[in-house]
């Protein structure tokens, strides 16, 4: 019987199963509260990457409008926070349905392929950006500002543990990112992921082997804005706040580079590239060497050049020796 | 998340430098006769950069959305050219030099080794010099903004049956379209033209024909760069000079490119006459809607001509 | 699974690169398209296939008519094809390919949860594998593959699918004898009752296998018949057969 391919799952529990196991110890030996912050922040934006990698990795479809997702569950969950109530598990739901619901709108840019589908998503993404950050609807979505005083999260069954304190914010996030990673790990190892691939690797013949395409790169996109939204919602928790700048088309493009940092196709690639990106961006300015300290966008851009040019495959395919 | 402290949430044209014209008393006809020069002015402003991307994009299938760092560093060595001659035209012809061949050179480094490996990889090239680009400039000249000083002769305004208007908008109007006369004279009927336009049309033949299509492309490349630049310098007077200033303008650009066509000159002029006027016009009429109408504009070209109005790609 | 073409003009502005091209192929046979290079038979294919629009004309598929019809319809009614170029998954493995191509007709691809079928798919994969020669090779990603083990892939691709008629464009091209012998023995063991359309210049191929022979030129169907008319026709002879290759 042959097997057809493993993915990172299998193939590594243990290595996966340290990774984790470190993470959770984090707070146990960070230096200060600033750091378990930092590490809170790596990883919703890990889960932003992952669900970005699902679209551009394993569906082939780079976009530049992801982050409208984002903020389309930063919003939403902002909204509902600061209006109704800060529960955690209509929270979460309001999450994925705000990311899901903005992707379906956003589908349109699916009848495009390639660098017209690339452009499509950049003009998405300003379109969602200019609403946001438009002054004249500042009543509801605050405008430039966006929206300020969102209140952390309160869990069900345990009211009593505070997510204002950092360390019990960053298990929430480490426990949703998980929960994205096992989901996205189900999807792509599923005969939907695989179908999903053979799109990406060349949609026309899956048309000609009697593949309706379009269903499966519709789900893929509305499943990875749904999780972008659920990031999304994260972020305004944490930040207790929700600004147009998260739907820049800009901030996609900083995904998309951890994502091919990390290394396309993989998850893990993609999740752990993020946490670099934001370790550079956070990390630096704590740095008693002051000249370094706001230069990550130089350091980063440099880095991620350095692999589009040497090492495509990103950190994964070092890791397992370029066999890509 | 994002770019960091840039002036995102401003919009495209950023702070301006020098008001229009006197705060009072204007009618709503010399309202919209301001607003119609203004949105002439940023038009030939945006034609500059947008002639050079999608000749760029049409002939090369680069997506160069570094195309706004060279315009932020053509104002930057203006400024510096500025601040040791005194002497805007000196910067006006320094700044498409530098970016030339630093456009050359980039095209030489980093993009020929990633030809085959498809559009994904080169935009996202672009990108990671933004981030590069604007670091630079950052670390260099410092996070404010500058405006270069009109040159002298240019000052002041003149008076458009009654309206004040800067003279330095109209010099940059005469100068937009002298440079769109030229630019579409050679693309018409120059040698270069010709194969240019061939390339756009159809790359293979042309090297087919025997043409050095590497050489072509770096050309290329370095004069959209420094019509880039020659943008940077001209808009210094205009509107502010900032590390940042890259972001705001480019997707104006792309809008314009979209529009327009891709790999035509005189799509370019016509786009950057729409998204001019609209931005210009916009906010009087739509009130804050302007610029996503404007994208929205630019969505629905994608979905219904993705080669533009007047481009000639498939 | 019959197929008729009527009238079918396919024009590129001025150019017609395929003219009123009438074809009636019926269930069960072997045809053969041939004629010089640019003479519309891949632009025949895409029509058929759905690939592209015909400008004007028909094509019907088991007396129905498809013209409207996208690919992967027509692909579900029984369609499949095989590509002047490979058209293969380059980064996924050979397994993987078949697997894709055998998940669909199944209708296995759109589950989350691997159903009992993955197991028949990883069965089918396997014997497919045997019969097409490219067992060893079950791991290698596609791109890695030798011309000729990818021109067995493309082939297998389609057969997967288990069509009811089968267009082939060029598939011998560029395989060695020993490769030949191989791909022409693998489409002997397609059941009878599938209709084959085979584009093919190598005439020997094309003499062994095809009952009936269309000859096409510049877009214009010249002539249509057996092999032995097709050798005799003079219009054809001068065309295609009296040329010096």
């Amino acid at each position: 019987m042959t097997s057809l391919r493993r993915t990172t799952l299998r193939r590594q529990p243990l290595g996966l199963l340290a990774f984790l196991l470190f993470l959770i110890s984090v707070p146990a030996w960070a230096p200060n509260r600033f750091w378990i912050n930092v590490a809170s922040q790596a990883l919703i934006f890990a889960i932003f990457a992952m669900s970005l990698d699902l679209l551009l990795g394993y569906g082939g479809m780079p976009s530049f409008g992801h982050a409208a997702f984002f903020a389309a569950g930063a919003y939403g969950c902002a909204l509902w926070a600061l209006h109704r109530s800060p529960d955690l598990l209509p929270l979460l739901v309001i999450g994925l349905a705000a990311g899901a619901g903005l992707a379906l709108v956003g589908a349109l840019a699916l009848r495009a392929r390639g660098i017209f589908f690339l452009m499509l998503t950049l003009a998405f993404a300003q379109m969602v950006w200019s609403v946001l950050s438009n002054n004249q609807l500042a009543g509801v979505l605050g405008g430039d500002i966006g929206l300020i005083g969102v209140p952390r999260p309160v869990l069900p069954f345990l009211p009593a543990i505070n997510l204002f304190v950092a360390a019990n914010f960053y298990f929430l996030t480490l426990a949703v990112a998980v929960a994205v990673y096992l989901a996205l790990a189900a999807i792509v190892a599923s005969p939907f992921g695989r179908t999903l691939e053979g799109i990406r690797e060349n949609e026309g013949r899956m048309q000609s082997l009697g593949t309706f395409t379009f269903r499966y790169r519709l789900a893929a996109f509305v499943i990875a804005g749904a999780l972008a939204g659920l990031a999304g919602m994260l972020s305004a928790s944490f930040n207790f706040s929700a600004t147009p700048a998260s739907a820049f088309w800009t901030t996609s493009g900083l995904a998309m580079i951890a994502v091919i940092v990390g290394g396309a196709r993989s998850l893990v690639g993609p999740a752990v590239g993020a946490m670099l990106v934001v370790l550079l961006q956070l990390g630096l300015s704590s740095l008693p060497a002051q000249s370094l300290a706001e230069h990550w966008q130089l350091l980063l851009g440099a880095v991620f050049i350095a692999f589009v040019l040497f090492l495509p495959g990103g950190m994964v395919a070092l890791v397992r020796g370029r066999a890509g | 998340m994002g770019r960091g402290p840039e002036r995102r949430s401003r919009g495209p044209t950023g702070p301006p430098a020098s008001g229009g014209g006197s705060a009072c008393k204007l009618t709503a006809i010399e309202v919209a006769l301001s607003a119609v020069l203004n949105g002439l002015a940023f038009g030939g402003l945006i034609f500059l950069l947008a002639a050079g991307l999608s000749v760029i994009f049409g002939l090369m299938d680069v997506l160069n959305l570094a195309h706004g760092s060279f315009y932020m560093l053509g104002a930057y060595v203006g400024l510096t050219v500025l601040g040791l001659t005194n002497n805007f035209w000196l910067a006006l012809i320094a700044a498409p030099i530098a970016l030339a061949i630093l456009g050359g050179a980039v095209e030489v480094i980093f993009f020929r080794r990633i030809y085959q490996r498809g559009h994904l990889m080169q935009v996202l090239l672009t990108f990671g010099l933004t981030l590069v680009f604007v670091d630079l400039i950052r670390w260099r000249f410092g996070p404010q903004t500058h405006s270069l000083p009109t040159p002298p002769g240019l000052e002041g305004a003149v008076h458009i049956v009654g309206i004040p208007f800067a003279s330095y908008k109209l010099f940059v109007i005469l100068f937009a379209t002298v440079v769109a006369a030229v630019l579409v004279v050679a693309w018409r009927k120059s040698k270069v033209g010709a194969i240019l336009r061939a390339g756009v049309a159809d790359r293979e033949m042309l090297g087919l024909l025997g043409i050095d299509l590497s050489r072509v492309f770096t050309a290329t490349f370095a004069f959209g760069a420094a019509l880039a630049g020659l943008a940077g310098v001209v808009v210094g007077p205009y509107l502010s000079v900032y590390p940042g200033m890259d972001e705001s303008i480019l997707v104006l650009v792309l809008v314009v490119v979209v529009v327009g066509g891709l790999g035509s000159i005189e799509g370019a002029i016509i786009g950057s006459l729409l998204v001019g006027l609209a931005n210009a016009i916009g906010p009087l009429v739509l009130g804050g809607f302007e610029a996503a109408s404007i994208f929205a504009v630019m969505a629905v070209v994608l979905l219904v001509r993705p080669r533009g109005l007047l481009g000639l790609r498939q | 699974m019959n197929l008729a073409t009527a009238s079918v003009t396919v024009r590129f502005g001025a150019v017609a690169a395929l003219q009123d091209v009438s074809l009636e192929i019926a269930s069960g046979e072997r045809r053969a398209l041939i004629g010089p290079n640019g003479a519309g038979k891949t632009t025949l294919f895409d029509v058929i296939t759905g690939a592209r629009r015909p400008t004007s004309g028909r094509v019907l598929l088991a007396d129905a008519d498809v013209t409207r019809l996208s690919t992967w319809r027509r692909a579900r009614l029984g369609l499949a094809r095989t590509f002047q170029r490979s058209a293969l998954f380059p980064n996924l493995t050979v397994a993987e390919n078949l697997a894709l191509a055998v998940r669909v007709r199944v209708q296995a691809g759109w589950r989350i949860w691997p159903s009992r079928l993955e197991g028949k798919v990883a069965a089918e994969v396997s014997s497919r594998l045997d019969a097409a020669g490219l067992a060893a090779l079950a791991q290698r990603r596609a791109w890695t593959l030798a011309h000729g083990e990818q021109r067995a892939l493309e082939i297998e691709l389609a057969l997967a699918s288990q069509p009811r008629l089968l267009l082939l464009d060029e598939p011998m091209a560029g395989l060695s004898g020993a490769e030949r012998q191989a791909a022409v023995t693998r489409l002997r063991s397609l059941p009878e009752q599938v209709t084959l359309v085979l584009v093919e210049h190598d005439l020997d191929v094309v003499f062994a296998v095809a009952q009936r022979i269309s000859v096409l030129d510049h877009g214009v169907l010249i002539a249509d018949g057996t092999p032995a008319e097709i050798r005799a026709d003079p219009r054809v002879q001068e065309v295609y057969l009296g040329r010096a290759d």
